[in-house]
């Protein structure tokens, strides 16, 4: 009987109707929205020819669960994206945090990540405290979570600067223009990572966010993407996706990178 | 819905809404205290109110404890291990030794068709093999949620009860069992060979962990650590804990590991003990609570409402509850049961809880069911306590009350002292006559009443003595004029399994002291210890020839035991005649009826003489055994 069992079980690991139904827009085709690509670790290659990354591999795990045959990438700005413009895909991934605000106009998944705030900076530029995190010049991506965090919980002497994507937000970091910005931990670790020493992660904020898939309001996709992201977390492809895109100090990032008391 | 109290700002006073830990446990514990009262008072089970509460509080009720709380679901995982640790801890090993060939049969009918059932119905809807399976282990699990009650009306000790406890230790762990594969089956990558292996060598070293190192570990710490009843406590935790940690380290579900730790430590954590008390209190205020109520947190009434989980949740009552009368009415007559006897074993084997309770949240977890399965599973459960408690309620009474058997020798055994320099040698008899039955010691300990001030301080070394044993003795002390008088009491107030009387020896002989009155006024079987042994390294058994019949209950069938399971294998078969040249470390095991050839004699220091007296005779068709030896009490 338990050999049976064993058979049984591990001859089918895509979805069934118990963990809920995912009907595509396309048949066969998994359409996702992205702001930003090539987005280090998260999205390589080129909108036209994706060739990894985080995202763009959890997507194809997706479609594989949900027995499609393939998947379709678009891009749409950030801003659209959060507003609940998905540009007819399916879903979107890209490291977007639920909020009340987004939830009026989008569904969210079940959070495939948590992930703390963090404060990339050049590499020299330490952060003791938060006098001297108050004292630099802050820089972050417009219509994210992070213009709300700097001001509350950072407080700067001036004004966060805002940018159009991360690309634009760290090239500006690197001409010096701004002296830290705010990513989400994986992608901060990513960009340290890549910058050729240029770059650091100094420090997290408290208060980690979730990041979760984000589907059209009313979506009937919903029960079927919370059931795949609870089940990529148990069976350890999330962290298998982490450590091969993000990179093996991804998943030690949350205990090495040094905590930054603020103001809360 | 969302309840916000918007911050409250009048002239420099600001008022804002609660959060934090702190609003998140009282919210918690208030639905913990007036969740059940309020389901009780209309007569249904309090656990449904734990599951309500966590609903009005959680992401889909009033939202005060929202969807990314952590601490909630952490502790209710905590609270699974738990439930699942008290699951096995206090299931009747004894009553499947008793039972055997009606338990295997009856658990192998209560596990196989509502497996069978419950995984035809998953198939029956195209869903995956994993997922169908899992359907169908969680339905032939089920919990003794009802079993108190019946215990009350004084049915525990009947068959029909004695059985479907028994096999209970058969479905709830081949559910496991079929979870553990099912989960590991999930696991990412790896072949199909390699994923057998590791959930096969998992379960037998985790068995191994369980059944065999565990006890043993967690003996050496009662032992060596046990003097303190908080640590003996918070061994039991880090012991399922471990259980846990070393399943999940083989890709198996934490609870199978908690659940056998359970099994494996069931004989070290009586029933009726302190310890128990303990987890039992624990688990039933805090724990097992908050993950009742982090279940609920995943009801949606708009989900539980909606067609196709109304189906699912009729499709799952059908296959479950239908497997379990099918079970029962297909062992009715191998197991020789009236109607009534049959339906009082449904009743017990109905409700699905703590077992399907947490194979639905794993299936949750790892992704293989959604909302709507969680949702059909909780209307299950509902329905499943709520019919088993009216069917139970209603055939208890119509069922006869068995007549009071010998209960197992080493359920409750009293030692009773006059002298506190015999407990090392009599708490070690009476904890390795407890040991078999996994039952439980007490410690008393006679004082005149002048003498109490100096006893009183005795009772403290009582309790050391019997902790490094590895029994929790809980003595108390007995302050009076008689000594025979006071066992008496004590013996009608804890009604004992079996007495063991510590008697001065010399001036006080075997016959004709405080034990033999003692014997004559209780119907539990009564031993007179004689002497003091620090170590007992030899058991010697006195051969009685005048053993009237084969009666495994008179004095020569009860000494043989005592021997059997103080001694082990190694017991030395004596002539009364050799047993007065008694050597230290030597105990001496004697029947009343060889005494003849002991009488007056005393043990040299450091041995002891166990004197079996007589038992009473059963007591009459019909009558209470204790109320009628009370009646005839002669002291």
């Amino acid at each position: 009987m338990l050999g049976a069992l064993l058979v049984a079980g591990c001859s089918d690991r895509t979805t069934s109707p118990a963990a809920g139904t995912f009907t595509p827009r396309t048949a066969g085709v998994l359409t996702v929205v992205t702001s930003d690509i090539p987005s280090p670790g998260f999205w390589e290659g080129t909108p036209a020819a994706v060739t990894g990354g985080f995202e763009y591999e959890l997507a194809r795990r997706l479609a594989k669960r949900f027995g499609l045959r393939s998947v379709q990438v678009r891009t749409e700005h950030f801003n659209r994206i959060v507003e609940g413009r998905l540009d007819g895909a399916d879903l979107a991934l890209d490291l977007i945090t639920p909020t009340s605000e987004r939830e009026r106009s989008l569904d969210f998944s079940y959070p495939y990540l948590n992930s703390a705030p963090t404060v990339v900076v050049r590499a020299g530029t330490a952060i003791p405290d938060l006098a001297t995190a108050q004292n630099l010049r802050w820089g972050v991506v417009r219509g994210t979570t992070f213009v709300g965090i700097v001001n509350t919980l950072v407080g700067p002497d001036h004004p966060p600067r805002v940018y159009d994507d991360t690309a634009e937000l760290v090239t500006a970091l690197e001409d010096r223009q701004i002296d830290a910005v705010l990513l989400d931990m994986p992608l901060a670790v990513v960009t340290a990572n890549r910058s050729h020493g240029r770059l650091t992660a100094a420090a997290q904020l408290p208060d980690a966010e979730m990041i979760a898939a984000a589907m059209p309001k009313g979506s009937g996709n919903q029960e079927a993407v919370d059931s795949a992201m609870r089940a990529f977390i148990a069976d350890g492809t999330i962290d298998h996706l982490l450590r091969v895109w993000v990179g093996p100090t991804a998943a030690n990032a949350e205990t090495s990178i040094p905590l930054l008391q603020t103001t809360r | 819905m969302m309840v916000t109290l918007h911050a409250l700002a009048i002239a420099d006073i600001t008022v804002k809404s609660p959060t934090g830990p702190a609003w998140e446990f009282l919210v918690l514990f208030l639905v913990v205290i007036v969740g059940p009262p309020l389901l009780e008072n209309a007569r249904l089970p309090g656990i449904i109110g734990l599951l309500l509460g966590g609903y009005v509080i959680g992401p889909h009720g009033l939202n005060l404890i929202g969807a990314g709380n952590t601490t909630v679901p952490e502790l209710g995982q905590l609270g699974l291990l738990y439930l699942m640790f008290v699951a096995g801890v206090e299931l009747d090993i004894g009553l499947v030794r008793v039972h055997r060939r009606a338990v295997v049969l009856f658990g192998l009918a209560a596990f196989g068709f509502p497996m069978l059932f419950g995984s035809a119905v998953g198939f029956s809807m195209s869903w995956s093999a994993p997922a169908a399976i899992l359907l169908g282990s969680l339905m032939a699990s089920h919990t003794l949620l009802v079993y108190p009650t019946v215990r009350e009306v004084g049915l525990a000790a009947h068959r029909a009860v004695a059985t479907a406890v028994g096999a209970t230790v058969l479905t709830d762990t081949a559910s496991l069992v079929v979870l553990a594969f099912v989960s590991g089956s999930q696991l990412e990558g790896g072949s199909l060979a390699s994923i057998a292996l590791q959930v096969v060598l998992g379960l037998v070293l985790l068995g191994v962990f369980c059944f065999v190192a565990l006890p043993r570990l967690v003996l050496l710490g009662f032992r060596v650590l046990g003097t303190d009843r908080v640590v003996r406590y918070l061994l039991a935790v880090a012991s399922f804990l471990a259980a846990a940690a070393f399943a999940a380290s083989f890709g198996i579900e934490g609870i199978v590991g908690a659940f056998f730790a359970g099994l494996g430590l069931n004989r070290l954590v009586p029933n009726e003990g302190p310890l128990m008390e303990r987890i039992d209190f624990f688990g039933s205020a805090v724990f097992v609570p908050i993950f009742l109520v982090s279940v609920g947190m995943l009801l949606q009434p708009r989900v539980m409402v909606q067609a196709e989980t109304l189906k699912l949740a009729a499709l799952f009552i059908l296959a479950s509850i239908g497997g379990k009368v099918v079970a029962t009415f297909s062992s009715k007559r191998g197991l020789h049961l009236s109607t009534k006897e049959t339906v009082l074993m449904l009743g017990l084997t109905m409700p699905q809880a703590a077992a399907t309770l947490a194979a639905t949240v794993i299936g949750f977890n790892i992704g293989l069911f959604d909302q709507s399965v969680v949702n059909a599973v909780l209307v299950l459960i509902l329905v499943s306590i709520v019919a088993a408690t009216l069917i139970v309620e209603r055939v208890k009474t119509e069922v006869p009350v068995p007549m009071s058997g010998h209960q197992g020798l080493g359920n409750r055994v009293l030692v009773a002292l006059e002298e506190p320099g015999q407990a090392q040698a009599a708490f070690a008899i009476g904890a390795s006559i407890a040991a078999r039955d996994g039952g439980i010691v007490r410690g008393l300990l006679a004082s005149l009443p002048a003498e109490k001030r100096v006893r009183e301080a005795s009772l403290k070394d009582l309790r050391r003595v019997g902790f490094a044993i590895g029994v929790d003795v809980d003595p108390t002390l007995m302050v009076g004029s008689s000594f025979a008088e006071g066992v008496v009491n004590a013996a009608a107030q804890l009604e004992p399994s079996f007495v063991i009387v510590g008697q001065r020896g010399g001036t006080d002989p075997a016959f004709g002291g405080p034990g033999e009155s003692i014997a004559a006024s209780i119907p539990s079987p009564v031993a007179i210890m004689i002497g003091e042994a620090a170590r007992i390294r030899q058991v010697l058994l006195v051969h009685a020839h005048e053993s009237s019949n084969d009666d495994p209950y008179d004095s020569v069938g009860i000494s043989a035991e005592l021997a059997s399971r103080v001694g082990g294998k190694s017991v030395t078969v004596v002539s009364p005649g050799l047993a007065a040249d008694l050597t230290p470390g030597q105990l001496c095991i004697a029947p009343a009826p060889s005494l003849d050839a002991l009488a007056g004699s005393d043990p040299p220091s450091g041995a002891a003489l166990l004197v079996v007296l007589e038992p009473p005779a059963p007591p009459p068709p019909g009558g209470d055994r204790w109320l009628v030896s009370l009646r005839e009490a002669r002291i």
